[in-house]
Formats: structure tokens, sequence, C-alpha cells
């Protein structure tokens, strides 16, 4: 189905507020309790668009459109209203997930399961010490988000009492924006094995690729990693651990662990007085993908022109944002190496992609392809590349069942359902068990990055590929639509049509899932924000055309009485208006262009056949 | 309460929906009085469909009281003085509905200590009769207008020892186009503007913009347009609508002081009257615009949807 942002967004809007904006209340927790991640997603599904789309903004009374007007009524009869109960709402998600001492919660909580899908949690205290790079990425997202919102209401609104909730919740936000990338600067890290480990081994497997012979691959590795691996040895502000530098003969990872790491240095640079910089870690120091690629995503929004534009920052902020960019570039050169390690054949075509500790999955493989596409952003990927990149999206879509249909005891069904574990090493330590994160995110990223691809080239060949691919994954997230009182409501996740899996039942919206359904709906509005792209062909085309139509016009001009004014005189000047606008449009509306010089051609043509009637003879 | 319904130019359709928010406040139960301050020309006899006050009453109106012409104003209970047969009932838990009538033949006067003496005792005495008073002023920056003020005016007024709060509104009623947008502005905060002249006679500017709110009347939609309308019409209303709203805003009239939207209205458009719910039953009037008044009215009463919070 054609992707619809405004229309979606506002029915997931509606849906919404039916479900969790009852009597002047904001009900916090859906499918699972409320947890700090899980209500920051709520949140978003809310106000990402409202902050990203300019026509979903609601700062501004005046300017809110009618249609959002509308869809967000239950928060308050007039436009004045609505962005004061968002402020409120805003301030309760604080109030919750703020401790007695003022420090910001992070815990994952009601979010962490066991390693299988139905091992028991165990409910104690030290659930409450386990804290995901999600939570930190999310919080990122979500304060930055309530930043930039109130430096855009903060002019509008003229009430002091509601002025005073603003600065109230500008603080608040800034509080845990810093937390959380401190939580996120301690999550870093480098994790270097010998080429014999298991994990070496399992690195070299995925970077080998058809025949290369082992000086190939020596010789590969000493091109692509030498600079990073001499950079991880040398630069101090990177602060790596002595033991995790890597030695001339080990291979290495760096990228993000799935919590503060164990044996992490204590920070005392930067927001000193908060427990995030001392507290002890406990994950194991080595890259996931997932948390690898959650922080890479919040990062690129932290160092965005728009929020540098914003000016927004606290000079503590200024630096730690600075000291995560560096990560950033880091650890995107990394993977982006190990990706295309073989320009001929990338280790990223061979799906699924395997992590070094011997997971494989497809959803990994759809990971690494959001380091292609920021090679692509940076100019650092060619075209040929993204042409690559849109097979591989393609092949991605059809092994998750989304251009294909699912069939009984699918592998893929996995993927969606319960999603791939993300078993959090270390967290035995505090509760006796190893817990798991499950993501199941597959469809709605494939929606964004297919569309954030399709943003970046003008080959309009591998656009219509990807906007065909996001479109099937659209259909896809249409069936897994959630059912209230027999109808389908613009929430998620329910699966129970999967083959198998029917007699599950789905209670309360993930949101989660719906957040990023809400992503993906905002990736594709800014896609559409876009000039479409333009191709010389057609401008070749366009060309030729308004040459005719404009030498055949100045003909008709020149033969016909300049002071006839009749409906052939308002006729020429018709075709005038035509051709003029279709000038004007050639470069940005190439295809709205050689329709209107058709368009003008055909009528001067209409006129050259009465002419030659006329003056035919018998 | 006193509401002070003022607007920048003539045929805003001021009259017509102040004497609306009246019937309509009456029927929440409130006890209404409607002054006609219209002293240049009182018209509110013929909205509500008195006859013989077409233009006014012919003897003692608020003119003459205001000159000290007269002991009492007069007074007309509408209910019992309309001609119009269905605005004579009056519904189960609705309030009196009562019109001071200008003077027929009335016109603009000076701005005197004894008229706005005059006009405080007006004040005062009707606030203590009935719930809710609605004075219609001309159009512009009239002596109504002057006398008014001064008789609100903080220096004068006394603070009302049972309520924390004086229970005063200014409504400025403007039309939903460019040039009353602007006019309205001016009205309102120009070098001879109602917010000057305010603080002239002892207002705190923010203490009386806590009492203004505006009124956008007879609001076209593209239906203005006829029956059928075109995409590009369409297209075009909608933009305009959204520059409108931007250059009000720049004018300083945007949401947050915004109490009201009433609709274009055909009705109104051949004759000014009190739409009943009866007229949109008939199918004669809008839904939208009973409901508009309707909206007007509970906003009015209620003070904390009035401050917006």
């Amino acid at each position: 189905m054609r992707i619809q942002p405004r229309k979606q967004i506002l029915d997931i809007w509606r849906s919404m507020l039916a479900e969790c904006y009852r009597d002047q209340k904001w009900i916090w927790g859906g499918r699972v309790e409320s947890n700090p991640i899980s209500d920051a997603e709520q949140l978003l599904c809310m106000l990402y668009p409202i902050t990203q789309i300019e026509t979903f903004a609601v700062h501004d009374p005046d300017a809110t459109q009618p249609d959002v007007l509308r869809a967000l009524r239950p928060l308050g009869p007039e436009a004045t209203k609505i962005p004061r109960t968002l402020v409120d709402v805003a301030l309760d998600y604080f109030q919750n997930h703020t401790d007695e001492r003022e420090e910001p919660r992070f815990a994952a909580g009601s979010y962490l399961r066991g390693m299988s899908q139905d091992a028991p949690v165990p409910q104690d205290e030290g659930l409450q010490r386990l804290e995901v790079v999600d939570g930190y990425s999310m919080s990122i997202t979500l304060c930055l988000t309530l930043l930039a919102f109130v430096n855009d209401r903060e002019e509008h609104e003229t009430n002091s009492g509601q002025h005073r909730k603003l600065v109230d919740l500008r603080d608040r936000a800034s509080r845990r924006l810093t937390a959380a990338m401190v939580g996120l600067l301690r999550s870093f890290v480098v994790n270097s094995v010998s080429p014999e480990s298991s994990q070496g081994r399992a690195i070299l497997e995925m970077l080998r690729q058809g025949d290369t012979t082992d000086a190939e691959l020596a010789q590969g590795l000493k091109i692509r990693f030498d600079r990073l691996r001499a950079q991880l040895k040398t630069d101090l502000r990177l602060s790596v651990p002595e033991e995790s530098k890597p030695e001339e003969d080990q291979l290495f990872e760096c990228g993000w662990s799935w919590g503060i790491a164990k044996d992490a240095k204590v920070i005392t640079e930067y927001a000193a007085d908060s427990s995030m910089s001392s507290k002890a870690g406990i994950a194991q120091p080595r890259p996931w993908l997932y948390f690898t690629v959650s922080a890479l995503d919040g990062i690129v929004d932290l160092n965005s022109r728009r929020i540098r534009a914003l000016n927004i920052f606290t000079p503590e902020q200024r630096s730690l944002a600075e000291a995560l960019a560096l990560r950033w570039d880091l650890t995107q050169n990394y993977w982006s190496a190990v990706a295309r390690f073989d320009p001929e054949r990338w280790p990223l075509e061979d799906i699924p992609w395997r992590t070094s500790d011997g997971q494989e999955s497809d959803y990994y493989s759809l990971l690494v392809v959001s380091v292609l596409i920021q090679d692509l952003i940076a100019r650092t990927a060619t075209d040929a590349d993204l042409i690559k990149a849109v097979g591989i999206i393609e092949e991605l879509a059809r092994r998750g069942r989304i251009t294909q249909r699912m069939t009984p005891d699918d592998a893929a069904m996995a993927l969606h359902y319960p999603g791939v574990p993300q078993g959090l090493v270390g967290s035995e330590v505090v509760v006796g068990t190893t817990l798991a994160l499950y993501t199941s995110d597959y469809a709605p990223l494939i929606i964004k990055r297919a569309l954030q691809a399709a943003q970046l080239t003008d080959n309009v060949e591998a656009r219509e590929a990807l906007m065909n691919v996001a479109e099937a994954a659209m259909d896809h997230l249409d069936e897994r639509r959630m059912t209230r009182d027999g109808e389908s409501v613009e929430l998620w996740d329910d699966v129970s049509h999967f083959p198998g899996l029917e007699s599950l039942t789905f209670q309360g919206p993930s949101w989660y899932f719906t957040e990023r359904v809400v992503e993906a709906l905002v990736a594709t509005a800014a896609t559409y924000e876009k000039e479409p792209p333009r191709s010389s062909r057609m401008y070749d085309h366009l060309l030729r055309l308004l040459n005719e139509a404009d030498h055949v016009y100045n003909k008709a001009m020149l033969r016909s009485n300049v002071d006839d004014r009749s409906t052939l005189r308002d006729r020429l000047g018709e075709i005038g208006q035509l051709i003029k606008r279709a000038r004007e449009l050639r470069r940005r509306r190439t295809s709205t262009a050689i329709a209107l010089s058709e368009r003008a051609l055909r009528l001067l043509d209409a006129l050259e056949q009465a002419d030659e009637d006329a003056g035919r003879s018998r | 309460m006193l509401i002070f319904a003022s607007s920048d130019k003539g045929g805003t359709g001021r009259s017509v929906t102040s004497c609306n928010l009246a019937y309509r406040l009456s029927l929440l139960g409130r006890d209404v009085a409607y002054l006609d301050f219209d002293f240049g020309s009182p018209t509110a006899g013929a909205i509500f469909e008195i006859p013989k006050m077409e233009r006014g009453t012919p003897d003692g109106g608020l003119h003459s009281y205001i000159l000290g012409e007269a002991t009492e104003p007069a007074r007309v209970d509408v209910r019992k003085m309309t001609e119009r047969t269905s605005l004579q009932e009056r519904p189960p838990g609705s309030g009196k509905l009562t019109l001071f009538p200008g003077d027929f033949g009335g016109a603009e006067f000076h701005l005197t200590d004894n008229h706005i003496k005059a006009a405080m005792k007006l004040f005062h005495d009707v606030e203590r009769e009935f719930d809710v008073c609605i004075v219609d002023l001309s159009a512009g920056r009239s002596s109504a207008l002057d006398i008014s003020l001064n008789a609100i005016s903080p220096r004068v007024r006394k603070k009302k020892q049972d309520k924390d709060k004086d229970r005063i509104r200014w409504l400025l009623f403007h039309r939903w186009t460019t040039q009353h947008v602007i006019a309205a502005g001016g009205l309102l905060f120009g070098d001879k503007g109602i917010v000057p002249y305010a603080m002239e006679v002892g207002f705190k500017r923010a203490d009386f913009m806590r009492l203004v709110r505006t009124v956008r009347t007879a609001v076209p939609d593209t239906s203005a347009f006829g029956e059928k309308t075109t995409a590009e019409q369409t297209l075009w209303v909608t933009r305009s609508d959204d520059h409108l709203k931007a250059l009000a805003k720049g004018r300083s009239l945007g949401q947050d002081l915004l109490a009201g939207t009433t609709p274009l209205e055909p009705m109104l458009l051949w004759r000014e009257q009190v739409i009943m719910d009866l007229d949109v039953n008939r199918r004669l009037a809008k839904p939208a615009t009973a409901q508009a008044f309707d909206k007007l009215a509970t906003k009015v009463d209620d003070d904390e949807a009035w401050e917006g919070i």
C-alpha cells in the first residue's frame, strides 16, 4: 500500500489517545508495565512527529493544522491547551523516572526477559540496576525532542505559570540528557582477541569471502584496520583501558556493549556529581551489534545540524557530544571497513551476518546496512555501492518474509515474534540468571533504512525498488495492527495471523513497536518533503519538447492578428502560459514540465489542423 | 459579571452575536441583562424582534439615563415583549432575559464625570440584580467605550468583598478578513486604542489584557464559494486562512486571545436575529452557528475555560 504518513500518524494518535488518555489522565504502560524506555517510546509516538514534521507542529496555536487539532482534541478542546497538556505529561514522565536523590532512572525493568521465552524473570532489587544502552539512546532522543519542543513553545507561551513549567521541563530534560550521554560514553568498549580464539575465528570467517588467500586477507587487514588500531592505542581522548588495546597480532572490535561496561572507568571530567559517572558497570566488555547501532543512531541525532542550530546544549553537554562523536567516527569506520572488507564481494552480502560470538541472523545484516547508509550520507560510498545496497535490502525483505509469504515453522517468524534475543552477558552477576532484551523491529527498520537510502540517490530505478520494499513492509505492518472491538486500530503488535500462532492473544499496545512504526512514518515524510529526483534523460527530452513548442508558438504568434480579441487570442495566451510555466519548472519538476509542454504542443496542433483545413483546396 | 462588546468597525456582527450570546447564557440558567450602549444606532430591539423598539425606545432609554434625564432606565422583558412567538417561551431552567434599550434618535455625547458616575451606578445596580450584564458598545473608539472604561477602572471600582475575583470580560469582535484583522489590532493596541486608554484610566496593562478576548465573526469556509467548490478554491481558502492566522498572531490577536469563532450564517446575511435551536431543526440555520454561540456562552460563563489554562 502507498505509505501516507499524514493520515497514518493522525490515525495512530487517535487510537493512542483512545487507549492511553482517559478522564484527562495519561496512562503509562501497555503490553508491559511502565518502564523508563517504554514510557519514552510512548511519549515519542506523539512528540516525535510533532517536532520532526512541520505541519504536525502544535507549539504555535495559531499555526496548528485543523486535522491535527481534531486528532488531538482529547488533549484539549483548543489549540492553546494541547501543548500545555503535553508539557504536563512530559513532566509526569520525569516525575516517575527520577529517584529520590533527583537522579534519572534508566532501568529496563519490564523489558527484560529470560534467555528462553518462558524462563521467569527474577523480581528482585537487582533488576533496578540493569540499565541498557537502549535506555540511554531512547532518552537522548526523547530529551532532544523535548528540548526542541520547549524551545519552540517558549515564545508562544504567554501564561507565566505555564512558562515556569517549561523552564522546569527544560531543566529536567537537560539533566536526564547529560546522564544518558555519560551512560553511553561509559558503555563504549574495545574488544581485542587473538586470531586463534573462537571470537577471532568468527571475525576472520566473516571477512573471508570467496577464495581469498591468507596473504590477501592479511594484506586487507593491514590496509583496512591499521590506522584504527593505531588510534585506539594512542588517542588519549578515547581512554581505552590498557588491557583492551589491540596488539599488532590481535584482531579487535569496537562499539557499544549492552550497558556500562564492567570495569568502565569512573568519569571525572563531566557530570562528576552524577552517579552515572561513577556507578560500577557489569556488562561484558565486547560490542553488541544491536546496541552499537542503537548508540550510533542516538549520536547522529546529538550531532545533527538541526540540534546544533538550536543551541540547547550546556558546555558540559557539548564536550560530551564531542566525546561521543569521536567514538561514533571510530565505530562507524570500523564497521564500514568490516561490512565492505572485500570490495568485490562484501561480507555484508553474505547473509545472514554472523557476530563474533557466533550468533547469526538476518536482523544483524539489516543492522549493518545502517552503517553502510551512514557511509552513503557521508559520501564515502558511491552510487554503485548504493545499487548493491538496494539488492541487499531487497534480499532481506524476501528473507524476512516481507515480500514473500510466511510458511508454517518458518525460521523468519522468530525475527518478528518473539524477536531476536540480545543476551545481556554479565546480568547474571546481579540477578543470578542471564537476562535478554528481545528485538522485533525488523519490519519497521526495513522501512526506515529503505527510505533513508532512497533519499540518497537520484537513480530512479533504485528509488523505485526501495519504495516497493518500504510499501511491502507497510502492508506487512498493516496486518499486524491490533484489534479493538473487532476493528483494526493503529496500534501494534498482533501476530496471531502468522501460521501456527493463531492461539496467541495480544493485550495492550507495544510502545516499543508502535514507536518504531511512527519513526518509519516520519522517515517517509522526510523523503516526501524533498523534491522528486531528477533524471538527465528526462531533462534532455523536456528541452526538445520545449524547443519545438516555442518554435511553433512563435510562428503562430507571428501570423496572428495583434488586434484580435477573440477566443483564438485567449487560446494563444493560454499556450504561452503553459510554455512559461514549463520553463519555470524545468529543473524542479521535470516530468510536470514535460506534461505542460505536451499540452501546449497538442493545443498548437489543434490550431494548425484548423489552419490547414481552412486552406485546403477541394 | 460584566461583559463589554466592542468592535473595530460597523457591520462586524457585534450586536447580533452579543444578542445571541445573551440568549444562550439565559438558556444556561443565567439571569441576563442586555445594555444597549450603541448610542448612535441602538439595534438590539430589532434583533430581539420587539415592535416599536427597532431603533431604540422613545423615552427614558440608557442615553437619557446617562445624561441624567431619567431616574430609572427603561427596561423590557424580552420574552414578554418579543413578537417572535417561539422566543416568548421560557424553557425550563433558563434565566431572565432583560433588555435595557437605547434611546430612539440618541446620539454620541461628551465624556463628563457625571456621565461616568451614572454609568457606575447603572453597572452597580444591574450587576446586583443579574448574573450577567452584556454592554453592547458602539463601533470604534466611542464615548460609550470611554465612559465604560472609566466606570470599571480600578481607581473607582470597589473590590468586591464576597468574591476574590471581579468578573469583567472585554470582547473585541472582528470579521475574518485582512482589513478587519488589521483594524481590530489597531483599535485594541493603536496609539489611540483601547489598551492605551485603559492604562490611562488606571489599569495595569497585564491586568487589563486578562479581561480581553476576541471573537472572530462570520468566518467563511469553502462553502461560501457555492455548493460545488473547485479543488483550487479549497486550496486557496485553506492557504488564505493560514495567512490570516499568521497575520492575526502578528497583530497579537492570536489563539491566546481568542474566545470564539462564529461561522458565516446565511440567515444572518438577510436578517439579524436570534438563532434558536428551532431554526436549526427547521434546517434554516447551520448547526455550526448554534453550536458556536453555545460554545461562546459556555466559555464566557466558565472562569477556567475563559483563562484558557
